[in-house]
């Protein structure tokens, strides 16, 4: 059963640069101007995940509840960035909105898994307890960006129906709650295709991982992954009905009407 | 016996240019007042203002007496009620357009269909206009539906937002006579209107304010 993980030599590694000059061919012959963004991308890849591989070693090593959390909630803090940087006030106030909905959809669901369900021992196990909530802050992470995006673009094409709502005698709440809706169907429907086509097209990342690893297709297939895609789907909804109320807010001014920058 | 509707020194400045607009008028109960003024004046921005979509600098709006500031913004909006400019259509038939307002929880009354089929009437619109998707409407028929809209909805105070734009001069006159039974059909009613059309001049008892196209730095 144990057939190990597969090795990968440092040439082998090297040779993978070539996947890259591929790609930096396309980008030159059709003056895409990706070759920079390319190389120094290339370049951050093979830096993080090294240091990452020494640092997840240290970690493993000490497990201890405090440093998890604060690891987790630096993980946070980077993909709240990424997640906020589309709203037209992507000012310290949108961050700190994205970083309290990812951190508490994050730890509540991450935290019923480790707890719950795999229940390691010690139950905050840092070896899993790291890859788990790496993958669920991914996908948080894409659900949120696209619902506050949606959720922008709603309000500024219906702008005129909200205002006309509002000079009705609507609540914030009443004249948004269409372009709220579609905003969180946004952030979710990637999820839920996954959910769909998942085994059909691709494989979850943890299932690739352990057959990757050598692992036998059927164990691998379940449960692990099956609570994994769950564990997600239910991490994306948690974190973008968050964000996204919190947020619908901040579109209005103290007297209930559309703010100007929107 | 206060006034029925007073705006006192409203104050408010407009674009980058900074140009400031100060205004002072009112509304006697059952009567129009019309805003004058040439185009970029500020008269949308008043009445926006009035209607607290937009803030201004200075200055204080009474109804019947009444702070402005004493109402929540949605109870005054459900009370002095703007039409834009251009008014929003909804999706869905001129029915779903007339009963949207009624869905918020402001509005306590129920629908009336008899008196929307009234309304479709006097406004010399075809009743059978109800069940047409609102988006294929003409733009005389969009302007018509949409002033009937807050009519049904019945605020204190109606702010007219040049409603006659779209309209020639049958319709334009229909539409005068329509608003000035809706003002003596009740007590308690008023309307401001913007409007570059002078219909309004055979009418007795219209009030109007100008608004003055100030340079920058003057007042
Ligand atoms: N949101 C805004 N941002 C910047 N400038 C604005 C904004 N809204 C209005 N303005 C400016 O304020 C001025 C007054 O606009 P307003 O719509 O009140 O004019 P108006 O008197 O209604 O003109 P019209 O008769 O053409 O409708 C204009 O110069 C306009 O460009
Ligand atoms: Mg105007």
């Amino acid at each position: 059963m144990d057939a190990g993980v597969i090795p990968i030599s440092n040439t082998q590694l090297a040779l993978s640069v070539i996947l890259v000059l591929i790609t930096g061919v396309i980008s030159a012959a059709l003056r895409l101007e990706l070759l920079k963004p390319l190389l120094w991308g290339t370049v951050r890849t093979y830096l993080q995940l090294t240091l990452i591989g020494y640092a997840l070693t240290y970690i493993f090593n000490i497990n201890n509840l405090i440093l998890i959390i604060v690891i987790i909630s630096l993980m946070c803090l980077v993909a709240s960035r990424t997640a906020v940087r589309g709203s037209p006030r992507a000012g310290r106030y949108s961050m700190l909105l994205g970083f309290f909905s990812l951190w508490t959809s994050t730890f509540l669901v991450g935290t019923i898994v480790m707890v719950l369900i795999i229940s390691p021992e010690p139950w905050y196990s840092a070896r899993i307890a790291i890859p788990i909530f790496g993958m669920i802050l991914g996908n948080s992470m894409n659900g949120i960006a696209l619902s506050l995006e949606r959720l922008f673009s709603e309000v500024k094409s219906k702008i005129s129906e909200i205002e006309a709502l509002l000079s009705f005698g609507a609540s914030p709440w009443e004249s948004v709650r269409d372009c709220v809706k579609e905003a969180l169907r946004a952030g979710m429907t990637p999820t839920i295709n996954s959910l769909m086509v998942v085994g059909l097209v691709s494989l979850p990342g943890m299932m690739t991982g352990q057959i990757l690893a050598g692992a036998d297709p059927q164990q691998a297939s379940r449960p692990l992954p099956v609570v994994v895609m769950l564990m997600i789907a239910a991490a994306v909804a948690i974190g973008c009905l968050m964000l996204v109320l919190l947020y619908y807010k901040k579109l209005f001014t103290k007297e209930d009407a559309i703010a100007h920058y929107v | 016996m206060p006034e029925f509707f007073k705006f006192d020194q409203i104050e408010y400045h407009m674009g980058a240019a900074g140009r400031t607009v100060k205004v002072s008028s009112d509304l006697e109960e059952g009567s129009i007042l019309v805003i004058k003024g040439p185009s970029g004046a500020g008269k949308t921005t008043l009445l926006r203002i009035l209607a607290r979509l937009l803030e201004c600098d200075k200055g204080q709006v009474f109804l019947q007496g009444q702070n402005w500031l004493s109402f929540t913004p949605q109870l005054w909006r459900s009370k002095i009620n703007y039409l834009a400019q251009k008014p929003a259509v909804f999706n869905g038939t001129v029915l779903d357009n007339l009963k949207k307002p009624f869905a918020l929880k402001i509005k306590k009354d129920m629908f009336n269909l008899d008196e929307a089929i009234d309304g479709l009437r006097e406004l010399s619109l075809n009743e059978n206009l109800i069940h047409q998707d609102a988006r294929t409407l003409s733009g005389g028929e969009t302007a018509r539906i949409t002033l009937l809209r807050p009519i049904l909805f019945k605020p204190n105070i109606l702010l007219l937002d040049e409603p006659f734009a779209s309209l020639d001069d049958n319709s334009a006159r229909s539409v005068m006579e329509f608003l000035k039974r809706w003002l003596e059909n009740e007590t308690g009613r008023g309307i401001v209107m913007v409007t570059h059309n002078d219909i309004y001049k055979d009418i007795s008892g219209i009030k109007i304010q100008e608004l003055e196209l100030s340079e920058p730095g003057v007042n």
